[in-house]
């Protein structure tokens, strides 16, 4: 492959280890990949905290966790600095109610060592999947990297940017030597649609968004990309991020055109590059039908995650204003996940207190799923977001609930999930 | 033997191990106990399974953009696969294939998933871009 002088000085280890550690990985996976060149990335959305994935290394150094699962070597070596613009992904716990999951302190202490290190190299505490709402905007045409699925389908799809699903080490070595694969994504031309789906179920809230999205990587085949056309109201950004984190999680894409409303889908033709379609899919109404019957059922509940991805300032004032005078059930934990910078205005606009007042706790930097735990005596769990439901039937055995932001309310209030309206 | 499939090697090295094929895509995040390395997909032709010094064979990666971490975890636990064949390379199996340097083949024009059947015995090849079939007479 076709390395500038300054990537082959990186390379050389002359631009020092740590560099020369990352560009080996990165120039292995462009080897697999058969790509022959790299490109400069601009941003990176890195999974930063003790992750539990991260317990496979038994050595007590962050440095030589970092050096054997990131940068694949086994020689510890420091790190640095990162080389462009870097922001967390979510942690494994809530940095301010931790308890609230069942952390216990040794496990905080140890969260905050990991974020203190990536802080002092350069990488700013985001801990949000939502990145795109705070600010992190790849523009059309910018090349970045994220741990997160749906930012790869949100930021290619509706600013143009350019990145691939590629992960949690490649994002880490991406965001020391600045260089990733110019391969998939990161070449304009292979951004063309390859399978229509016409809508003609009836998508409304965000709720319809979220189903649609599951429903679409249930039909996706592998390797393909999606065009949304049909009669649909124009979603916003909130109903394509729930549209976007299902299909992702179902199932793979990384890029997926919406007639009208995302920027290299102006007309159908040009999405799809003035080529005939591979396939034209029509999603009904008995399409989506489909997709709740994977999530269906009646019965207690005490667990309530919303937020999934996490939810914005305008998602919380929902909650609140809805749970204005209310209360939810005694048996009931409702967590409310979201980033601090929104959580910090939630207190300024008196959202957190309102919620807080009905019994529900605001968390932020992390959700259910990224600890890898739930509370002391929880065994129903109901989510506002097929994403995280779908994590949770794979691992628990007691019943898991799908359904609105305000079904999940509702049946926090009564400590009951009696279906969805 | 009675079979040998053509590919190209992604990663060099050679391996032998049970297959564990199938068409479907795993779920890496969520999909896997890292604990013990077995899958936990639920209604997956692996459930149940183990990748522990399995020959992962899979169409590509789906779900969290966690995919590759997952499988090198386990491999660092001592409980990962010993090759992995992906037919077509993508972000998420080529980000795995990168991190974890046990041989990988890919690139393969034939239908393996219709030649290789879960319980096969295989030996993935990178330095050859080759995988020989031994087929279990018992599982098929």
């Amino acid at each position: 492959m076709n390395l500038t002088d300054y990537e082959e000085s990186m390379l050389q280890g002359r631009e020092g280890a740590l560099k020369q550690k990352a560009m080996e990985v990165i120039v292995r996976y462009a080897n697999v990949l058969e790509a022959e060149e790299l490109c400069q990335v601009t941003k990176a959305h890195l999974h930063c905290g003790a992750h539990h994935y991260l317990k496979a290394i038994k050595s007590g150094s962050i440095d030589s966790i970092i050096s054997q699962m990131y940068f694949c070597s086994s020689q510890t070596i420091p790190l640095e600095s990162v080389t462009c613009d870097c922001v967390s992904d979510v942690g494994p716990m809530c940095p301010f109610d931790w308890d609230q999951m069942g952390v216990t302190m040794e496990e905080f202490e140890r969260d905050q060592e990991f974020l203190n290190h990536y802080v002092a190299a350069g990488v700013k505490l985001y801990g949000s999947c939502v990145p795109y709402l705070l600010g992190f905007i790849p523009l059309m045409g910018e090349h970045y990297v994220t741990s997160e699925s749906h930012v790869v389908l949100m930021v290619n799809s509706i600013w143009g940017a350019c990145g691939n699903s590629d992960g949690i080490e490649a994002g880490f070595c991406s965001a020391i030597c600045g260089r990733t694969p110019l391969w998939g994504n990161h070449i304009m031309s292979n951004r063309k649609g390859t399978h229509v789906f016409e809508i003609q179920s009836s998508v409304e809230t965000v709720f319809d968004w979220d189903v649609l999205g599951f429903t679409i990587g249930r039909k996706l085949p592998l390797h393909s990309i999606p065009i949304l056309a049909g009669n649909f109201t124009r979603p916003d950004i909130y109903k394509l991020k729930a549209c976007y984190a299902s299909m992702a999680t179902r199932s793979g894409p990384e890029m997926c055109h919406i007639v009208g409303i995302t920027p290299e889908a102006i007309t159908l033709e040009q999405a799809l590059g003035n080529k005939k379609p591979q396939d034209t899919i029509t999603i009904t109404d008995k399409d989506l039908a489909e997709t709740l019957n994977v999530f269906q059922g009646e019965g207690d509940v005490d667990y309530i995650g919303l937020g999934c991805p996490h939810y914005s300032l305008e998602e919380i004032r929902q909650v609140a204003t809805f749970l204005e005078g209310k209360s939810i059930s005694s048996h009931v934990v409702l967590h409310i996940w979201t980033s601090y910078a929104f959580k910090a205005m939630a207190d300024q606009c008196g959202y957190t207190k309102m919620i807080e007042r009905a019994g529900g706790r605001i968390l932020t930097s992390s959700c259910p799923t990224t600890h890898d735990r739930l509370p002391a005596g929880i065994t129903s769990l109901a989510f506002d977001s097929s994403k995280q439901a779908q994590d949770y039937l794979f691992s628990l055995s007691s019943p898991v609930f799908f359904g609105s932001m305000t079904d999940c309310l509702n049946a926090a209030i009564r400590g009951k999930w009696e279906g969805r309206r | 033997m009675n079979r040998v499939l053509y590919g190209r090697g992604a990663i060099p090295g050679a391996a032998e191990g049970f297959a564990l094929v199938s068409r479907e895509s795993i779920q890496g995040w969520s999909g896997l106990d890292l604990k013990t390395g077995v899958v936990i997909e639920k209604g997956h032709p692996f459930e149940g399974r183990t990748i522990k010094d399995a020959v992962l064979i899979l169409p590509g990666g789906k779900g969290s953009n966690g995919w590759s971490i997952q499988f090198h975890s386990a491999k660092i636990a001592g409980i990962g696969p010993a090759a992995f064949v992906f037919p077509k390379m993508d972000s998420r199996t080529g980000v795995t294939a990168a991190v974890m340097c046990v041989p990988v083949v890919t690139d393969i024009e034939e239908d393996v998933f219709a030649i290789i059947k879960t319980g096969d015995w295989v030996r993935v090849d990178g330095d050859q871009g080759t995988i020989e079939v031994w087929n279990n007479e018992l599982e098929s």
